[in-house]
């Protein structure tokens, strides 16, 4: 098992050959988790993913280089079967290590750029290109191959309720056949992630708002995704609780995760200063680094 | 491979009691199903058994003239067993005729005691190769001095036949359309269980579980719905099987014994079978729309 070495370097396919350290999701890992509990040291965190249970070792991811382009769309059009137009020639390209914002009004083609990300739809006209592949042209069994290196959250969480945090958390884990000897510390590490570690046998109705979409992210995160999307995950949550989620996404995508998130949140994008892409009406009508929420003149 | 077959099995445990009251619904319509299928079975069988026994049983009976000596009865016996078309002969005496018929009638021992003489012929029966031989016994028989008359059972049978062979036709038709309308509510019943999962499926989706690994636990269920629907019957007709066993050889008058235990088996047999196969069947057609398109 490639994952079983427990001391530096972190033995993940995806941070050799080239890769700078510190662009190594494992080594900023550690030192999130060692931010989160206080300066205690910890053991290099290991990519859950790289072994599917069966002893397998998973499909080796490009390496992470920043400016490699994980995502594109080359004019995209959306037509759901109802006739409704949801996107028009759309182009979009987003490299490694990326932070995006996607902003719009409602109705604007938001969620189903992201639908068509994650291959829930396919584009009527134009091509989605993960990591360079047609996802267009994938073959069935392939999908839930590519789904695993992209963690996805919504507005409203999508948690079990009848599970408790570990138990959400590792269900993803569980699904793609990982053996418990592999989930249970993923499933911790990523709990000491995003600070759920005192809250993991709870059932997501007895946490808040912000603690069940924490849980969500760790969910997402448990596969070591390269590509983590938001669907407006801040639309249910009050500010104080946004801004911790906003806050912990761009930690996450200080560990080399590229992060894309939808959302309707001005003041958040506004203040963080990331790349925009703004949607009207099915099109991108703004594309722009270090923006606000809305174009400033 | 066994991560899988464990994920699978346990999430189909988890999910049959979850969701109580639509697994109840499934096993309950299961063996509602399954009842009638054994019942149409065992009345098939039933007819089926008449149908050989009769084909099988005397076939070809000659009443003897009561002058009728036992060297006369001999000598019709062997040139009877000397034909190619008689696979066998019994031969009745007046005596045994009269036994025979106060066992099968007690009633009405009385009245036949009461009379000064036996009034029952001895009779040869016979049993033939092939029903259809019957015209070239009869034919012979009655040119035979010794022999009074001889009994036409071919009509009998051959009506029999017709109306057996009606019955099979019918009573299969009905199983075939009992099948489907059952595999319908079936699919129906558990396709609501799988709508009531939606958002554990569309999780299990975004997290990237293969097909395979969200179709099986729905496969699962639906074999431990069909198992425990199959075992529900099974005892309630090994607890009916005497009244089974009364009604048939009641029914139909010359059936063999025990006729229902024989079908025992196989019922059991098929039973499982068509439970676990059903079971599957509709777990596999309800989740089906839900899997990666
Ligand atoms: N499944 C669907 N079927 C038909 N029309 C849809 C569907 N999903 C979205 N739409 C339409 O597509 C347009 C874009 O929707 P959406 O991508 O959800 O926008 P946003 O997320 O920016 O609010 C809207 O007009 C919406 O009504
Ligand atoms: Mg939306």
């Amino acid at each position: 098992m490639p994952s079983s070495r427990a001391t530096s370097p972190p033995a993940w396919p995806c941070c050799e050959g080239g890769a700078k350290p510190d662009r190594a999701i494992g080594a900023s890992l550690v030192a999130i988790v060692s931010a989160a509990t206080s300066g205690s040291p910890s053991s290099p965190i290991r990519r859950p993913g790289a072994t599917n249970g069966r002893g397998e070792t998973a499909e080796k991811p490009a390496d992470s280089v920043p400016g490699r382009i994980v995502l594109a769309m080359q004019g995209v059009t959306k037509s759901y079967p109802n006739g409704r137009v949801a996107l028009r020639g759309v182009d979009l390209t987003i490299p490694e290590g990326d932070f995006v914002f996607l902003v719009g009004p409602s109705g604007a083609g938001k969620s189903t750029v992201i639908k068509l990300l994650i291959r829930d739809e396919l584009p009527t006209k134009g091509a989605v290109l993960l990591d360079g592949r047609d996802l267009g042209r994938l073959k069935r069994r392939e999908v839930p191959k590519i789904r695993r290196k992209i963690g996805v959250v919504f507005q409203d969480f999508k948690l079990l309720p009848n599970k408790t945090v570990r138990d959400n958390v590792g269900f993803a884990l569980e699904v793609t056949g990982a053996r418990r000897s592999v989930i249970v510390p993923a499933v911790d590490r990523v709990l000491r992630v995003v600070g759920l570690t005192g809250q993991a046998d709870q059932l997501p109705s007895q946490l808040s708002g912000g603690e069940q979409q924490r849980t969500a992210i760790a969910r997402a995160l448990v596969h070591n995704p390269r590509l983590f999307i938001a669907d407006e995950p801040t639309g249910n949550l009050d500010p104080m609780i946004s801004w911790e989620i906003i806050q912990l996404l761009l930690r996450i995508n200080d560990l080399g995760v590229t992060v894309l998130m939808a959302t309707h949140n001005a003041e958040v994008v506004t203040a963080v200063r990331k790349r925009v892409v703004a949607l009207e009406n099915g099109r991108i009508v703004r594309d722009q680094v270090g923006a606000a929420y809305h174009r400033e003149d | 491979m066994f991560a899988f077959v464990g994920f699978s099995l346990r999430r189909a445990w988890l999910g049959f009691w979850r969701n109580g009251l639509m697994s109840l619904a499934a096993t309950a319509t299961m063996v509602l199903m399954l009842v009638l299928l054994s019942g149409l079975i065992i009345l098939l069988h039933g007819l089926d058994a008449t149908l050989n026994y009769v084909q099988q049983e005397v076939q070809v009976v000659a009443y003897l003239k009561d002058g009728a000596t036992p060297q006369d009865t001999a000598g019709l016996v062997t040139s009877l067993q000397g034909m190619a078309q008689v696979t066998h002969v019994e031969s009745v005496s007046k005596d045994k005729a009269l036994q025979d018929f106060l066992a099968r009638h007690p009633d009405e021992a009385e009245v036949i005691n009461s009379l000064s003489t036996n009034p029952l012929p001895a009779s040869l029966q016979i049993n033939l190769r092939d029903p259809s031989d019957y015209l070239d016994v009869a034919t012979y028989l009655k040119t035979q001095p010794a022999v009074d008359r001889v009994l036409n059972i071919k009509q009998t049978v051959d009506q029999m036949v017709t109306v057996i062979g009606i019955l099979r036709a019918g009573g299969t038709a009905i199983l075939v359309a009992v099948g489907l309308i059952v595999l319908f509510i079936i699919v129906n019943t558990i396709r609501l269980a799988v709508v009531s999962r939606a958002d554990e499926i569309e999780i299990m989706r975004l997290v990237g579980a293969s097909d395979a690994f969200i179709r099986w636990p729905f496969i699962f269920e639906g074999a431990f719905v069909g198992l425990l629907g199959a075992g529900v019957t099974i005892v309630l007709l090994l607890i009916g099987q005497g009244q089974i066993t009364d009604f048939l050889s009641g029914y139909f008058q010359v059936l063999p014994v025990e006729a229902a235990v024989t079908v025992g088996q196989n019922l059991i047999l098929i039973v499982l079978g068509t439970g676990v196969g059903i079971g599957v069947l509709g777990s596999y057609l309800s989740v089906r729309s839900y899997l990666i398109r």
